[in-house]
């Protein structure tokens, strides 16, 4: 499995996309944090969201455009191998729950570094390194990883989970808000199974999320387990 | 300890019948060779066995072990019917990589000593992406012994090479034997097989045809072999007396002055022919012997 995992995380490392996609992410996070106490005397702010101004930028890029960039690098994570058919060097020698926690470890722990840096960078100008931010942003990156798994077991094309990635990446804050601000019921269920609602409060509720990515890494071992390479 | 037993192995689509309650065995050291036309089944049953699909029904164990999970496949080495590799990595990448996924991280001299094995040692930093077919599935061959296994698995491993490599491929083949290790090999050349095979099975229609060294192939597809014989005249009186004699003998195909082609069911009626022909005035001038071969047990139905 660390074998599968090392190799993930650096091929992740290594193509125009990622690079494009960390850039971005530092780019956001430092010129937020640089920027904050302009926003922040230009809005009344509570104790609580004054401390946490200068992470918004990395959360809020996170929160909007996390899908799309979780799904831009790994939608084929999966089903790309078993395309091109290199699955079957994989397979004659790990098991496939070994192969899939493997890359999805990998993916985690890329976006474990990006977004440690990013933090750090932030912490350059707030002084302090919050925790409980970080571990909630890599709590939604950790289900945005495990739903990009699970696409891509589930979908045996690389073209159509690269569509189908881009368009979930899109629509999936939108209607992530909708779901939790909406009294409509045959909306509001859905607030339980996208990370937004867990996100809203101060507290642990954040867990839920982890849970959710579980859930759905048990479901792609299970189909994965089945499927021929 | 047998290196492959199945029991009832079965793969079925839908109402597709592709494998068809097999039972084999192939025993540790034997290099076992798979024949079938496309479509009989062969990539299909190696691919039960190595794990790529799962069985519809029935049980296998590899050396010994009964459902063998990924700890036993890390004493297996496979080459697929179909090799693609990671068309940015060069040679050595995937042999490392590969090697260290069965627990066995190959030196880099392991690695260039494997190139080598298979022809590749100058094209070893090469990027696969710009490999030839041939070039291919040598790598193929490299990293299903890079980790140094029992069982090696090679689907086809000469289809698409020059003949050169063909024997370079044959000679590491045996080599490999020679070290221990149990090869299963399918192959649609039939020269490949009845060379270095030293047991052959034949599947047809998801099911084994015929199974056994080549001298049992022979013998169980057809307890006869064909003899050409080259001699004198025979004088007319004794004409009728031999060719009596030899209808008996067998079934003969051609019969002419100084001419016979006759088909015989067993050895000893070569020397009894012989002292036939000399009874009948005849001198045998030379006697060729034909036995089936692989291609015709192949092709018979």
């Amino acid at each position: 499995m660390f074998v599968i995992c090392k190799r993930e995380f650096i091929s992740l490392f290594k193509s125009i996309k990622s690079i494009i996609m960390i850039a971005i992410l530092f780019a956001v996070s430092y010129y937020a944090a640089k920027f904050s106490s302009l926003l922040a005397s230009g809005v009344e702010l509570t104790a609580g969201e004054a401390e946490d101004i200068h992470t918004i930028g990395l959360l809020s890029v996170i929160l909007l455009l996390g899908q799309l960039f979780v799904f831009g690098l790994s939608h084929d994570t999966i089903n790309r191998e078993t395309h091109e058919r290199t699955m079957r060097f994989l397979v004659t020698r790990a098991s496939r729950s070994a192969i899939l926690f493997g890359k999805f470890l990998g993916i985690w722990v890329f976006w474990f570094v990006c977004i440690a840096v990013s933090f750090l960078l932030i912490s350059i100008f707030s002084k302090k390194f919050d925790l409980f931010i970080f571990s909630q942003t890599m709590s939604l990156v950790t289900y945005q990883a495990a739903l990009a798994v699970l696409l891509s077991v589930l979908i045996s094309r690389p073209g159509y989970t690269m569509f189908l990635g881009n368009i979930l990446g899109l629509l999936l804050p939108a209607l992530g808000f909708w779901a939790v601000f909406s009294p409509n019921g045959w909306v509001n269920w859905m607030k339980f199974f996208i990370p937004f609602y867990y996100l809203e409060r101060d507290d642990f509720t954040f867990l839920v999320i982890l849970a959710l990515a579980g859930l759905m890494m048990l479901a792609a071992d299970a189909v994965f387990r089945r499927r021929e390479c | 300890m047998n290196a492959v037993e199945t029991k009832q192995l079965s793969k079925a689509y839908g109402v597709h019948q592709v494998v068809n309650g097999m039972d084999l065995t192939v025993k540790k050291g034997e290099i076992f060779g798979f024949l079938g036309r496309n479509g009989a089944g062969k990539s299909t049953f190696i691919n039960m066995l190595t794990g790529i699909i799962s069985p519809s029904s029935g049980t296998y164990s590899l050396l010994g072990i009964e459902a063998p999970g990924s700890e036993v496949m890390k004493r297996v080495g496979v080459m697929p019917d179909y090799s693609s590799f990671y068309g940015s990595w060069t040679a050595m990448e995937h042999l490392r990589f590969f090697s260290a996924l069965s627990g066995s991280r190959a030196s880099k001299e392991k690695c260039l000593e494997v190139l080598r094995s298979v022809d590749l040692l100058s094209h070893g930093n090469k990027k696969t992406g710009k490999f030839s077919f041939g070039m291919k599935k040598k790598l193929g061959i490299a990293q299903a012994i890079i980790h140094d296994p029992e069982l090696v698995f090679l689907d086809e491993p000469t289809s698409g090479m020059d003949a050169e490599s063909a024997i370079l491929i044959h000679r590491l083949i045996r080599q490999l034997q020679e070290q221990g290790k149990t090869i299963f090999m399918t192959s649609h050349n039939l020269d490949e097989v009845e060379k270095i095979c030293t047991r052959i099975a034949i599947m047809r229609d998801g099911v084994i045809d015929k199974i056994g060294t080549m001298e049992e192939l022979r013998a169980f597809y057809r307890s006869t072999m064909t003899v050409k014989m080259k001699h004198s005249s025979v004088p007319k009186h004794e004409q009728t007396r031999l060719k009596q004699w030899l209808e008996s003998a067998g079934t003969l195909l051609e019969h002419e002055d100084a001419y016979t082609v006759i088909t015989i069911s067993n050895e000893k009626k070569i020397a009894e022919m012989i002292r036939a022909f000399t009874q009948c005035k005849a001198d045998v001038l030379r006697v060729d012997v034909e036995e089936p071969s692989l291609e015709e047990i192949f092709l018979d139905e």
